[in-house]
């Protein structure tokens, strides 16, 4: 297969290696390919700095007392331009903090984008190993509703669902894990009748392998790279639509979240206050710029048949 | 060809069926729609009339057969937020935002051919990675900061261009015979008017069109180098064709018909972000009206909306389906 393809050129094995050092050069090979590219490394070094801020937010800013993601309010200095001693970035009109804003939420988007892009493979994969194993009559139903969920709208139908809901953080996440799902299916299945036609899985199955310990040791980990692509690039979609159903007005008011507050700041345009909006949708911007970056950077070398597109 | 066509017609109904019944059960997970219609001191009994009368009291499968039967009828409910049937707003709105999306497409899907045939041409140079960079930034860009960044440096601080659809003056100054304010200014003869509908498209329209440019850009220069590489482009270069002429005659026009795919599905994802460009730029459209329906809790007209849409997006695919069949041959024989 490619995949051993790509390696075997790279790193061949030398003699007297043992199988770790060959596993562990052919995964630094590939990582070197990933980042030679210069866009690459440049969403790469993005995802660290907004992780690090994620996981460092308290240190950064310390947490609002009445709820981390809560936004404080800091009623003596509202609606104060950036560079205003003790809010670098100005505040709402509300008087909150816009960096509090951002460090905080961008904890929020990383708990965001991981709850939904980890319900959306798992649902992924229940329903594409069952579709692509049990085969037949299943297989065909089950693909037309993923043929379904890939035909609906991917903006307006988490919005009718969120909003049916209730405007609240758990909503934005079954929204947009209910539209996100279906891919991972297609993929997984579509995986799942390749390898099966694989010669090694014959081997397998002929020794005597069971079912579900070829499916453990050789369907899963081969699905891993498409699966990993696309949810690279789901991480990053994740967070620009819940961003954008906040901006509608979906998540709770007042909280530390960069749709929410782009909304906020919406009002104030009028004004001149511009930097309500302007920083926390950047921060949307950054986070999806960088994981379409890395995605599409680890798709063209890991995956050469859409090299380039 | 025609048989292909007749299948994939056949499909279409299903597909809306079974989307209409999936959206159709989701918006009902919260309980009944009801509350648009309730009053400040409706009695208990007023309520259940007003349920029985929506057939809300029956069980889930009823309402739906009974809903779907007022489509059939052309009847998609009421519209608490613009207080009239949904199917006046719909035939009364329409027009805004088609007149925008319009001009969304032309400027992206230009741009988009033309920006990704540059790129294809300079692979790898400068010139290509600047293309990347707009075309990933259009995969990336939240509409809803664009529209506002455009608004804060070409309104609100410069002062060049305005805010919402027309200036009431001049707008309440001609006859709208189809509320498309372009046509209607041309049909009037009054430039004036064009010039206003014109000036109040450009943010909004650049705002909604930038998502597709970078689908269009991507999918352009990356099947433009597929045809590059082709024989038929040798055998062209070799005849002594000059480059320029490689590329607009042969190898570009093969390069559209991937392209189309990815045109419809932008038109698609054109329509779904007028919610929030109207939004922003207080445009008199379906997305805006959508986005008030739904923070309004109103889910008749949310339905509606929902629904138009998928079927919009099932049927773009189909005609892009096929279309891509009567410009590639290849596809036919392999399906039939």
């Amino acid at each position: 297969m490619w995949f051993h393809a790509v390696h075997v050129e790279r790193a061949p094995v030398l003699a007297g290696e043992g199988p770790l050092r060959v596993k562990a050069r052919r995964l630094w090979g590939t990582t070197k390919d990933v980042f030679s590219r210069g866009s690459t490394a440049f969403g790469a070094i993005v995802i660290v700095l907004l992780l690090a801020m994620a996981i460092f937010a308290p240190l950064i800013v310390p947490e609002n007392p009445r709820g981390a993601f809560q936004m404080p309010r800091d009623l003596s200095s509202v609606a104060v331009p950036p560079g205003t001693p003790g809010h670098l970035l100005g505040t709402t009109r509300l008087g909150g903090d816009v960096l509090y804003g951002i460090v905080w939420g961008s904890r929020l988007s990383l708990q965001l984008s991981i709850y939904v892009v980890s319900g959306a493979v798992l649902i992924g994969l229940v329903v594409g190993s069952t579709a692509g194993i049990v085969g037949g009559k299943v297989d065909a139903i089950l693909m037309r509703v993923v043929d379904v969920f890939l035909s609906i709208p991917t903006l307006v139908f988490p919005l009718a669902i969120a909003a049916v809901l209730g405007p609240s953080f758990a909503n934005i996440v079954v929204a947009l894990a209910v539209i996100m799902w279906a891919r991972y299916a297609r993929i997984i299945r579509s995986q799942i009748l390749q390898v099966r036609e694989e010669d090694y899985v014959d081997a397998a199955r002929a020794i005597g392998d069971s079912k579900f310990g070829i499916i453990r040791r050789d369907i899963l980990p081969n699905s891993f790279t498409p699966v990993a692509v696309q949810a690279t690039l789901d991480m990053g979609h994740a967070v620009l639509l819940g961003a954008t159903l906040a901006f509608i007005g979906l998540a709770v008011a007042g909280q530390a979240e960069w749709g929410t507050l782009v909304s906020e700041g919406q009002a104030d345009i009028i004004a001149g206050r511009w930097w309500t909006s302007t920083f926390p949708g950047l921060m949307v911007f950054l986070w999806a710029l960088s994981f379409n970056l890395v995605g599409d950077g680890l798709r063209d070398v890991l995956d050469p048949r859409t090299e380039g597109r | 060809m025609h048989r292909y066509i007749g299948r994939r017609l056949l499909g279409l109904p299903l597909v809306i069926l079974m989307v209409s019944i999936l959206v159709f059960t989701l918006t009902r997970i919260g309980g009944t729609p009801i509350g648009p219609y309730l009053e400040p001191g409706m009695t208990d009994e007023e309520i259940a009339a007003l349920e029985e009368r929506f057939n809300l009291d029956e069980p889930l499968p009823m309402q739906y057969v009974a809903w779907l039967g007022g489509v059939v009828r052309g009847e998609l409910g009421w519209s608490a937020v613009a207080a009239a049937p949904v199917v006046d707003v719909f035939r009364q709105r329409i027009p805004a935002s088609f007149e925008l999306g319009a001009f969304a497409a032309l400027w992206a899907v230009t741009l988009g051919i033309g920006l990704g045939t540059f790129a294809a041409r300079r692979r790898n140079r400068m010139g290509d990675q600047i293309a990347g960079v707009v075309a990933v930034g259009g995969a990336s860009m939240p509409a809803f900061w664009l529209g506002i960044i455009l608004l804060i440096v070409f309104w609100s601080y410069l002062g060049w261009f305005p805010h919402g659809r027309s200036d009431s003056v001049i707008w309440n100054s001609l006859p709208h015979p189809t509320n498309f304010y372009t046509i209607d200014a041309i049909l009037a003869g009054n430039l004036n008017a064009l010039r206003d509908a014109l000036w109040h498209l450009v943010l909004p329209a650049l705002t909604l069109g930038y998502a597709a440019v970078g689908i269009v850009t991507r999918m352009m220069r990356s099947s433009l180098l597929d045809e590059m590489g082709k024989d038929y482009v040798d055998a062209a270069r070799a005849r002594g064709l000059p480059e320029n002429l490689v590329v607009r005659r042969h190898a570009r026009r093969n390069a559209f018909i991937p392209t189309i795919t990815v045109i419809g599905l932008s038109i698609g994802i054109m329509f779904e972000g007028t919610v929030v460009v109207e939004t922003i730029f207080g445009w008199p459209g379906l997305g805006n009206w959508m986005a008030d329906s739904v923070l309004s809790g109103d889910q008749g007209t949310t339905l509606a909306f929902v629904i138009f849409t998928s079927i919009l997006f099932v049927s773009l695919n189909l005609a892009v389906d096929v279309l891509y069949g009567y410009l590639d041959r290849r596809v036919v024989l392999r399906r039939t």
